[in-house]
């Protein structure tokens, strides 16, 4: 009980001193999280919307493998990037491995089935005369798509929500294809494995509070977004 | 011609919503569609309005084949308008909804805030112009949805049961609103409803459906049964 109390006063101490090393390994993760985010949501988004619309054989398989991929552990989508990227990897020219790039690539993967089903389950909760009302105005089945995301908005911002949620909190994929190099491709989460191995509970303490912190902060706002849904839909 | 359908048909889950031998529609009058519930009529309009494809059979609409896509589709689709039953109305004022059908064709700002405007006025609306669309009763909902539909000044204006579930006050204030668009503009009617009154004050022509079967009249012999 001391280490850790010894442990939060410490951290707190840290964290108020505007530590340099802990707000860059904050900085990072958060840079990272976001541009996977933004860039799944730039794929995920549009998939769900048209696999909601559509209706085409074997979409209920899609679903079902859709599902599945959620399910599929960090550890797994990093050794699938790594025999990529890897020198001796189809991609392996590219240099990516252990940089912030392939950091992005791995977390994409893992998000984009997350945004794609919430985005699916977002659009097709909207009620079909939008749709009809749109193309009926005269619209084009782009503004009309348009006009059915807005009308999901929240149900779609909580989707992207929850994906940088997912992301920022993994260390499978951050540990194997960013190598945890300080500066540069330290995230919390590996940062945290790190200080664990050292016996440095310090900084991962302040790490963890920061974590949460974010965590919270993400909750908060997908329950406000979720809860925005169910009030538009009364 | 505005409107012919040749052994038009329309199925839904191994189920004939609609079997029409042949139907045509002139331009510039108003039709009254009555049927009971379930004859076909909302199947018709979405028909008609070319939001969804008959199963077979052909319509052709003003001499050019209705069953095309892509951009001949939307072409056909910007000529005719279908007010919902339930209508539905976007987040947001009423002014964005009114425009909305002006604003997808890239009309200018100033043109569509004057047509909005212009639009509210014809329905009784003006008041609710900053509104949120999304608290207003129904009749008030149905009377933006038609101003939203007469904004771009449609050459068909298709009508679900227009007064339907609207107090008295409403329906004489949205039927004469389909008059004077019917008189001043030649915007050709066609409006699914139940009352029989309402279709004596406005129809020219009677479409009669009949378990997704059409039969045509002109004069009203019918008596209560035979809507039954």
């Amino acid at each position: 009980m001391d280490l850790l109390l010894d442990s939060l006063k410490s951290a707190f101490l840290l964290f108020f001193a505007c530590d340099q090393e802990l707000f860059s390994i904050v900085g990072v993760s958060l840079k990272v999280s976001a541009i996977s985010t933004l860039i799944a949501s730039c794929v995920g988004i549009p998939c769900g919307f048209l696999v909601a619309y559509s209706s085409f054989y074997g979409k209920r398989l899609l679903l079902t493998c859709l599902n599945t991929l959620l399910a599929m552990p960090t550890v797994v989508i990093g050794l699938l990037v790594y025999s990529f990227i890897s020198r001796r990897g189809v991609f392996g020219s590219l240099e990516l491995l252990y940089t912030q790039q392939a950091i992005i690539i791995g977390q994409v993967i893992l998000i984009v089935p997350l945004v794609t089903t919430l985005a699916i389950a977002a659009v097709s909760k909207i009620d079909n005369r939008y749709r009809n009302t749109a193309l009926t105005l005269g619209a084009t089945q782009l503004q009309m798509a348009w006009v059915i995301i807005q009308e999901a908005r929240y149900g779609i911002g909580a989707a992207v929500i929850a994906a940088f949620g997912r992301v920022i909190a993994e260390v499978g994929i951050s540990m194997m294809l960013g190598g945890n190099a300080k500066g540069f491709t330290r995230t919390m989460t590996t940062a945290m494995a790190l200080e664990y191995d050292k016996g440095e509970f310090v900084l991962a303490v302040a790490l963890g509070i920061t974590l949460m912190t974010i965590a919270f902060g993400i909750n908060l706002l997908f329950h406000f977004f979720q809860g925005r849904t169910h009030v538009d839909a009364v | 011609m505005l409107y012919s359908a040749n052994r038009l048909t329309k199925e839904f889950k191994g189920r004939t919503i609609l079997n029409l031998e042949q139907l045509e529609i002139e331009k510039h009058k108003i039709y009254a569609l009555i049927g009971a519930n379930g004859a076909g009529k909302t199947t018709l309009l979405n028909l008609l309005a070319f939001l969804v494809p008959p199963s077979s059979g052909k319509l052709c609409f003003d001499g050019q084949n209705g069953m095309r896509s892509g951009k001949n589709m939307l072409d056909l689709r910007r000529r005719v308008v279908l007010v919902d039953q339930y209508p539905i109305l976007f987040t947001g004022p009423v002014w964005k909804n009114v425009e909305f059908g002006l604003k997808v064709r890239g009309i200018a700002k100033a043109i569509r805030e004057k047509k909005v405007m212009e639009v509210l006025e014809l329905v009784g609306m003006e008041d609710f112009f900053q509104a949120d669309a999304h608290k207003l009763s129904g009749g008030e909902s149905k009377r933006v949805a038609l101003a939203r539909a007469l904004a771009i000044e449609p050459e068909v204006l298709l009508c679900d049961e227009p007064t339907a579930n609207v107090d008295e006050e409403n329906q004489d204030v949205i039927l004469s609103i389909l008059e004077r668009i019917n008189e001043e503009n030649r915007t050709s009617i066609i409006m699914a409803t139940h009352y029989l009154a309402q279709s004596r004050r406005l129809a020219h022509y009677i479409l009669m459906l009949e378990h997704g079967r059409l039969s045509e009249r002109n004069e009203l012999f019918l008596t209560p049964a035979s809507l039954a």
